[in-house]
C-alpha cells in the first residue's frame, strides 16, 4: 500500500473519529470539560486542604443563621463538594433566631453548624450556644486558626476557642475613588485632611462631600464617624467602662472627645445633614443606591452596608450606566488619623452533640483557611476574618492598619445599653438637638427610641 | 477518473451514511431528550399531586379540629384553651407533629402548646410575635380552604415547619369570655420531604422545592441556592427585566419545564406546576440536564458496528480499486507502448518515405529547372506528378495521424476565393482531362472575392471530394458548385454551399456507413485498380467537422452522386467574385511564375544530413540565391563547424547514424566556445508526423522543414531567419504588355477602345489596313482587333488576327474577349514551358 493511500485511509479514520465524536454529542464533552474544571480545581484545592476521610462519606448536615440568604456560605459548600461530592449541607435561615437558636439545639432536629455573634455571650439565653460548642481550637480537629487575625480570633478564659469568626466588620464610609481621581485628590487620612478635601470638594461643586444616614443605627452618621473614636477613648482607659456599663451620668464625659469631633464635622459643613435627610431614606438600601448615584464622594456607613454593594451594582441603573471604582476606609475622625473597628460580624459554632460531628469538623477544617474564608467575605463583601485582605480590594485599606489605632471587639466590654446611649447622643449632635455639654450631661438618660 | 477522486468519493459516501447515522441517532436523542423532559414534567405534576394531596390532608386535620373545637363552642359548651390543646393532644397521632394556639383578637400571637419547648420541658407557652409568617394571610378568616403558611421556625424546637391554620374560638378561662384564636397543626417540612423520597428511584439528583408567589422556598432545594427562587434564577441567568418577569410569570401560570443555569454555570432543567387547590404555591423540580440526556436511547453497540462495517467495506473497496488500478495500469503501460509502436511507425515510415522521396523530388526539380530538352521535361513532369501523389497519400496519412491524435488545428486566414477556386479547379481539371471527363465550373459570381478562414483545410475538402469524384467516374462528367448566400443571424458572415456531382459509379446505400470511415474503401474488389488509401473522405468529413460542418451525401447506385456541404465564412471583403472565368484568367495573369526572389552572396549557412544526396539537393535548390552553403554529415561534423565558422542559419538533420540531431543541438546549446551563441538552428527532418514541431521546438530547435523540401518554404524561412542586410531582392523585369494593334475606321471608336484597353495593353491604332500593314512591318503585335468591313492584313500571323463587327459589341464582350484570347495564350506558353 503506498504512502499515498496510507494518508487517505489514516485521514478517513480520523475524519470518522472527528464525525462520530461529534456527532456523540455535547453532553460528553461537557462532561469532560466539568471533569477537567474539576480536577483542575481539585489540583488547586488539595494544595491547601487535604480531606481526612474518603471522598465517597455520606454525610448530611446543616448550618442555621441569622441571614435569610447566605449565598457565599452556599459557594463554600459547593467547593467542599468536590471533596464530599456524596453529601450535603443545608443552610436554614431561622427565624426569630434570638429565640429559636436555643430550642433548635435542644430540639428533634438540632444544627451541626449554627451562627454566634459576640453579643450573646455573657447571656444566660444564649449559655447553650457556647456550652454546646465543639472546641475548635483542640489540636486533634487540626484546624489552622493561625490563619485568622488575632484582633478577631475569640479566645476564651481558658484559652479554647469555641467559635470561627466567619466575617468581620467596622465602621466608616465608602470613597468614590473616579472623584478623587477625576478631582486629584487623596483619600484624607486625617480629620484636617477630610476638612481641606470636603471644602476643595465643594469647591469642584459637590453640594455634601461627605454623606451617610441620618438613623440612630449603627450604619448611621454619627455612630460611623465617631464611635471608633469614643471606643478607642475606652480601650485607652478601661477604668471608665464600669460607670458607662452603668450609666452613671458621670461617665458621660468619656463621650466629650468623640461627639466634639463630631459636632466639628457638621459644623464643618462637610455633610449637609438635610440633604442626607432627605436623600437617604434607611441606613442600608438607601445609602447604597444613594451612593451608587456616584455624585457622592464619600457616604458614612458599616462593613455590613458595605456587604450588600455587590449585588445593588446591578440594581441600579446609574451606576450600570456609568460604573465608578469604590474602596472602604475608616472614617478619618482623628487628628492622626482614623481608628479601625475590627469588629466580628458573625461566627461559627459547631455542636458538639451533632450526629455528624466528625464530617462538620471536616467542613470547619475545610473553612478555617485563608482562601476559603476570603472568598466567602469576598462574595459577602464583608471583611474577611484572615489576615490576607487582597481578595478585596473594597477593604485593602485596612491592610496594615495602625494596631496603635485598631479597636478590635474584645478591647472594650460596652454593654449593648451604653452604646445605644452614645447612638442615641451622636444623632442628637448630629441633627442639632443637643450640644455636646448637653449629651455629656445627660449620659444614662438620653432618649434611645 | 483519477484514482483519487475515487478515493475521496468513497470517503464522502462514507462519511455521509456516517453522518446520516449519526445524525439520525442525534435525533433519536433529541428525541430521547425530548421524551425525557416531557417524563419529568410529568413526574412534576404526579409530584405536585402528592404534595397537593398531602397538603391538603394535612389542612383537613387541621379543619377536624377546628371543627371540633368550634362545634362546642356552637353547642354552647365552648372549650377552654386548656380544653382546646388538651383535645388537640389526644387528637393528634404522629409525635412530631404539633398543635400551637395562640390569640389574635388581641394582637398577642401568643398562646399554647401541645407539646413543651425543648429548652424547659414545664414550658408550654408560645409566642409567634417575632416570627412573621402571617403577613399574606387573612388570618381572622382563614376557613375553608388550605391555608398554609412558608417554611419557617417551630419557635419550641427550632425545626423548620409548615403550619396549616384554622379559626377557632375558645372561652379564656379567666375573664371567661369567648376568645378569637388561631388553631395551628405544625408540620416538620421533613415530613413532606419524605413524602418525595420515592422520585430519587427515578432520578437520582431530582431536588423538589415548594416556593410562595413571591418565589421564597417553603421546600429547598440543595442546589437551588438563595433564600428565593427567582433572585437565584436572576443571579444565574443573566437576562433583560421583561425576559425575567416573563419567566416569573411563566412559573406561575403555566405547567411546563425549561433549560436554567445553576450557580456552577450548568445546564439544569427545572420543571414546575401550581399546586392545584392551594393558593400562590408552587413545585419545582430541579433536574441537572445531563441527568436527563444521560437516558439517550441511542444504541451504540450497533452504530459502532455499522461504522466498523463501512470502515471494512471502504478498506475493502479501496483494496478492489488498487488491485483494478493495477490492472488498468498494465493495459494503459500495453495501449501506451502500442500507441508509442504506431508512433514511431509512422515517424520511421514518413522519415524513410520522405528522405528518398526529397532526393526524388529535389534532383526531379533541379532537371526542371535546367533541362531544355522536351522530351526530358515531360518525363520529369511525370516524375513530379507521381512524387506528389505519392507525397498527396504521406500526407494524408499524416494529416489522419494528427487529427486522430487532436493535434490538427484550423488556422483562420484572410484568403482570395478566386485563388482558392483557381488552386481546386488547377488541380482537378488536369485528372479530368485526362480521363475525358467533363468538369463544369458553376461559380456564384456574387461570392465575395475575401473570406476569412482555413483555406488550406477548405481547399484539401474540397479537393479531396472532387478528386474522389474523378477517380470514381469513368465517363460523364464532374460538376462542381459554390454559391454562397449571407447569413441573416450574422452579418457579417456568408454561407458558403459547395456541391460536387458527379456521374460515376455511385454507392450503395449499405455502403454510405462505410464512405467516412478511415482506412475504409467502399467496393474494394471493384475498385482495387483505383489508387487511394480510404482516408479522403475521412479527413475531408474531420475538417469539416473541426469548421462546424458536415458533408451530405445523396448517391444513386450506378449513377452518381452529389456530395455537399455547408460552411460558414467571415466576410472580409464583400466585393463579388464576378464571373469566374474572367476572375481565374485575371488570377492567371497576376500570378507570378517561379523566380528566385533574393540573392544573399554574403550569408552563410550549414546543413547537415547524413545522406550526401540530400546535402546535394539542398545546396541546388538555392543555388541561385548564391548563399555560402557548408555542408556537413555528421553530428560531430556539424559540431566542429559550428565551434569554427559563423553561421546565418543552420539546418540540422534529426535522424543521422551515431549522433541524431537532438544530441547534436544539445551539445550545441551547451557549448560556450563558438560564434554560432545566436544561431538560429532548423531542424530538417524527413519525420513528420504529429506532435513533431512542438517535439523539436522543446528541444531546442528555432524552427522545423519538412522534408521533400518546398523551395517557397525553405526561401520563406531563409529570409526569416537571415539578417535583412545580407539579402537582397531581385528585381523582377517589367512586366511585359501584350500589343494590340486596333484597325478601324473610325477614329472616334479606335480613340473610346484605346482609352479602355491602354491601361491593360499596350495599344496601337490604324484607321485602315494600309497604315496597319505598314505598321506590322516595323512593329510585332500580339493581336489584332480588325473591323470586319476592312480588307485583310498582308502582314501578321492570322491566328492572331480577329475580325468582327466590334462596333456592334459592348465594351465588355470585346475586353471579354481579349481577355480570353491572351488567357488561351498564357496557358499555351505555360503547358509549353512546364
Amino acid at each position: 500500500m503506498n504512502k499515498q493511500i496510507k494518508t487517505i485511509l489514516a485521514m478517513t479514520f480520523i475524519s470518522m473519529l472527528a464525525i462520530t465524536s461529534a456527532g456523540c454529542g455535547q453532553t460528553q464533552n461537557q462532561s469532560l470539560e466539568q471533569s477537567e474544571t474539576q480536577v483542575n480545581q481539585q489540583e488547586n484545592s488539595t494544595n491547601q486542604f487535604s480531606p481526612k476521610y474518603e471522598a465517597d462519606t455520606e454525610y448530611k448536615l446543616s448550618v442555621v443563621g441569622t441571614y435569610s440568604n447566605f449565598e457565599s456560605l452556599e459557594s463554600t459548600i459547593d467547593r467542599f463538594y468536590e471533596h464530599y461530592p456524596n453529601g450535603e449541607i443545608e443552610y436554614t435561615y431561622l427565624d426569630d433566631y434570638r429565640n429559636t437558636i436555643g430550642p433548635a439545639l435542644a430540639g428533634q432536629e438540632p444544627p451541626d453548624i449554627y451562627v454566634v455573634q459576640p453579643w450573646m455571650y455573657g447571656d444566660e439565653q444564649f449559655a447553650s450556644l457556647f456550652d454546646g460548642a465543639e472546641i475548635l481550637s483542640d489540636p486533634e480537629l487540626e484546624i489552622n486558626l493561625d490563619c485568622i487575625r488575632s484582633s478577631v480570633k475569640w479566645e476564651m478564659d481558658d484559652g479554647e476557642i469555641l467559635t470561627l469568626p466567619v466575617f468581620a466588620t467596622s465602621y466608616g464610609m465608602l470613597v468614590n475613588m473616579d472623584i478623587f481621581e477625576t478631582e486629584g485628590l487623596e483619600v484624607p487620612n486625617t480629620f484636617e485632611e477630610l476638612k481641606d478635601v470636603c471644602q476643595q470638594l465643594k469647591e469642584a461643586g459637590y453640594e455634601s462631600p461627605l454623606m451617610g444616614a441620618n438613623t440612630t443605627t449603627t450604619p448611621g452618621i454619627g455612630y460611623a464617624f465617631s464611635y471608633p473614636m469614643f471606643a478607642k477613648t475606652v480601650k485607652d482607659d478601661r477604668s471608665i467602662e464600669e460607670g458607662l456599663n452603668n450609666l452613671e451620668p458621670s461617665a458621660g464625659e468619656a463621650m466629650r472627645p468623640s461627639l466634639e469631633r463630631l459636632q466639628d464635622l457638621v459644623d464643618s459643613g462637610c455633610i449637609d445633614v438635610a440633604k442626607c435627610s432627605a436623600e437617604i431614606e434607611d441606613d442600608y438600601n438607601s445609602v447604597i443606591l444613594r451612593f451608587f448615584e456616584g455624585d457622592v464622594p464619600m457616604m458614612l456607613c458599616s462593613g455590613d452596608v458595605v456587604s450588600g454593594t455587590k449585588k445593588r451594582e446591578g440594581q441600579s441603573e446609574a451606576f450600570s450606566a456609568n460604573p465608578f471604582n469604590y474602596d472602604f476606609y475608616v472614617a478619618p475622625s482623628g487628628d492622626e488619623g482614623g481608628y479601625y473597628m475590627d469588629s466580628v460580624s458573625i461566627l461559627f459554632c459547631v455542636n458538639k452533640n451533632s450526629v455528624n460531628l466528625d464530617m462538620t469538623n471536616e467542613f470547619i477544617r475545610f473553612l478555617t483557611s485563608e482562601k476559603e474564608l476570603g472568598l466567602m467575605a469576598a462574595e459577602k463583601r464583608l471583611i474577611t476574618p484572615t489576615t490576607d485582605y487582597s481578595l478585596d480590594e473594597v477593604y485593602a485599606s485596612l491592610a496594615d492598619f495602625p494596631e496603635a489605632r485598631t479597636v478590635n471587639f474584645r478591647d472594650t466590654e460596652l454593654l449593648d445599653t451604653a452604646v445605644k446611649q452614645y447612638r442615641a447622643a451622636a444623632y442628637a449632635i448630629v441633627n442639632g438637638e443637643m450640644t455636646v455639654d448637653e449629651a455629656v450631661a445627660n449620659y444614662g438618660s438620653i432618649p434611645t427610641e | 477518473m483519477k484514482k483519487r477522486y475515487i478515493v475521496i468519493i468513497n470517503i464522502l459516501i462514507v462519511g455521509l451514511i456516517l453522518f446520516i447515522i449519526v445524525k439520525y441517532a442525534n435525533d433519536r436523542a433529541v428525541e430521547s431528550n425530548q421524551s425525557s423532559i416531557a417524563s419529568f414534567e410529568k413526574m412534576t405534576t404526579t409530584t405536585e399531586q402528592i404534595v397537593a394531596n398531602y397538603l391538603e390532608d394535612e389542612q383537613h386535620l387541621c379543619d377536624i379540629w377546628a371543627n371540633y373545637i368550634n362545634g362546642s363552642a356552637e353547642a354552647g359548651t365552648p372549650m377552654t384553651v386548656d380544653e382546646a390543646i388538651s383535645y388537640i393532644r389526644k387528637a393528634k397521632i404522629s409525635p412530631e407533629i404539633s398543635g400551637h394556639l395562640i390569640y389574635i383578637d388581641d394582637g398577642s400571637m401568643a398562646g399554647i402548646s401541645t407539646n413543651a419547648r425543648s429548652t424547659d420541658p414545664s414550658d408550654y407557652s408560645v409566642n409567634y410575635s417575632h416570627i412573621n409568617i402571617f403577613e399574606n394571610l387573612e388570618i381572622s378568616n382563614v376557613d375553608g380552604a388550605v391555608n398554609l403558611t412558608r417554611a419557617y421556625t417551630n419557635p419550641l424546637n427550632g425545626v423548620q415547619s409548615i403550619a396549616f391554620l384554622n379559626n377557632i374560638k375558645v372561652l379564656d378561662s379567666e375573664t371567661e369570655e369567648m376568645r378569637d384564636a388561631l388553631i395551628i397543626r405544625v408540620v416538620p417540612v421533613s415530613r413532606l420531604e419524605q413524602k418525595l423520597v420515592f422520585l430519587k428511584g427515578e432520578y437520582e439528583n431530582v431536588e423538589i422545592s415548594l416556593i410562595d408567589w413571591d418565589g421564597d422556598y417553603m421546600i429547598h432545594g440543595k442546589s437551588l441556592k438563595n433564600s428565593n427562587f427567582f433572585e437565584y434564577f436572576k443571579s444565574y441567568n443573566p437576562m433583560s427585566a421583561q425576559e425575567y418577569n416573563q419567566v416569573v410569570e411563566t412559573i406561575r401560570t403555566d405547567i411546563g419545564s425549561m433549560h436554567i443555569h445553576n450557580s456552577k454555570d450548568e445546564d439544569c432543567v427545572i420543571a414546575y406546576t401550581p399546586l392545584s387547590g392551594l393558593d400562590s404555591w408552587f413545585l419545582v423540580a430541579y433536574i441537572p440536564a445531563y441527568e436527563l440526556t444521560l437516558n439517550r436511547s441511542i444504541d451504540w453497540l450497533i452504530l459502532g458496528i455499522v461504522v466498523a462495517g463501512l470502515l471494512i467495506l471502504l478498506h475493502f473497496n479501496l483494496m478492489i480499486l488498487l488491485n483494478f488500478n493495477r490492472k488498468l495500469t498494465v493495459a494503459a503501460e500495453a495501449a501506451n507502448q502500442a500507441n508509442e509502436a504506431k508512433s514511431y511507425f509512422l515517424s520511421t515510415m514518413s522519415h524513410d518515405i520522405r528522405t528518398p522521396m526529397n532526393a526524388i523530388i529535389g534532383m526531379n526539380e533541379m532537371i526542371l529547372r535546367d533541362s531544355h530538352d522536351d522530351e526530358i521535361l515531360m518525363y520529369s513532369e511525370n516524375i513530379r506528378a507521381a512524387g506528389n501523389t505519392l507525397l498527396g497519400i504521406i500526407n494524408d496519412i499524416l494529416d489522419f495521424s494528427k487529427i486522430e491524435a487532436g493535434k490538427m488545428e484550423i488556422i483562420n486566414v484572410d484568403y482570395n476565393c478566386a485563388s482558392l477556386l483557381n488552386d481546386i479547379v488547377n488541380m482537378v481539371q488536369r485528372k479530368a482531362d485526362e480521363k475525358n471527363l467533363i468538369f463544369k465550373l458553376d461559380v456564384d459570381p456574387n461570392i465575395p472575392r475575401c473570406l476569412h478562414g482555413d483555406e488550406i483545410r477548405i481547399k484539401q475538402v474540397i479537393t479531396n471530394i472532387l478528386s474522389n469524384a474523378v477517380k470514381y467516374t469513368k465517363e460523364g462528367g464532374v460538376t462542381f458548385s459554390i454559391n454562397s448566400t449571407k447569413c441573416e443571424d450574422n452579418p457579417d458572415y456568408v454561407m458558403l454551399h459547395v456541391s460536387v456531382e458527379d456521374t460515376g459509379i455511385g454507392i450503395k446505400k449499405e455502403d454510405l456507413d462505410k464512405l467516412f470511415a478511415a482506412f475504409e474503401r467502399i467496393d474494394e474488389k471493384k475498385n482495387r485498380n483505383i489508387e487511394g488509401t480510404g482516408l479522403g473522405m475521412a479527413i475531408a468529413q474531420s475538417f469539416l467537422d473541426m469548421m462546424g460542418s458536415s458533408i451530405q451525401v445523396e448517391s444513386e447506385y450506378g449513377r452518381g452522386s452529389v456530395f455537399s456541404f455547408d460552411l460558414k465564412q467571415k466576410v472580409v471583403k464583400w466585393e463579388p467574385l464576378g464571373e469566374f472565368d474572367s476572375a481565374y484568367k485575371s488570377f492567371l495573369k497576376e500570378r507570378e511564375q517561379y523566380k528566385v526572389r533574393f540573392v544573399a552572396p554574403d550569408a552563410r549557412i550549414l546543413v547537415v544530413d547524413d545522406n550526401e544526396i540530400n546535402l546535394k539537393v539542398f545546396g541546388n535548390l538555392l543555388r541561385e540565391t548564391k548563399i555560402q552553403i557548408d555542408t556537413a554529415e555528421s553530428g560531430d561534423a556539424c559540431l566542429t563547424l559550428f565551434k569554427r565558422n559563423f553561421y546565418d542559419v543552420i539546418f540540422l538533420d534529426h535522424m543521422m547514424p551515431d549522433k541524431d540531431g537532438i544530441e547534436t543541438i544539445k551539445e550545441m546549446k551547451e557549448c560556450t566556445d563558438t560564434p554560432n551563441a545566436k544561431t538560429p538552428v532548423i531542424c530538417l527532418t524527413a519525420n513528420a508526423v504529429s506532435g513533431m514541431r512542438e517535439m523539436y521546438i522543446n528541444a531546442g530547435f528555432d524552427d522545423y522543414l519538412t522534408k521533400p523540401i518546398d523551395t517557397s518554404r525553405l526561401e520563406n524561412m531563409l529570409c526569416t531567419y537571415i539578417s535583412s542586410d545580407l539579402i537582397k531582392q531581385v528585381d523582377r523585369e517589367p512586366e511585359q504588355k501584350y500589343k494590340i494593334l486596333l484597325v478601324d475606321e473610325d477614329i472616334q471608336f479606335l480613340r473610346k477602345l484605346m482609352e479602355l484597353l491602354s491601361n491593360k495593353y499596350e495599344v496601337a491604332v490604324s484607321k485602315s489596313t494600309a497604315q496597319a500593314t505598314a505598321y506590322l512591318k516595323s512593329h510585332e503585335a500580339d493581336l489584332i482587333i480588325m473591323d470586319d468591313k476592312l480588307d485583310n492584313l498582308a502582314e501578321g500571323e492570322p491566328d492572331k488576327i480577329i475580325r468582327d463587327s466590334f462596333k456592334e459589341k459592348s465594351e465588355t464582350e470585346i475586353t471579354s474577349l481579349i481577355d480570353d484570347f491572351f488567357a488561351k495564350v498564357a496557358d499555351k506558353e505555360r503547358r509549353e514551358h512546364e
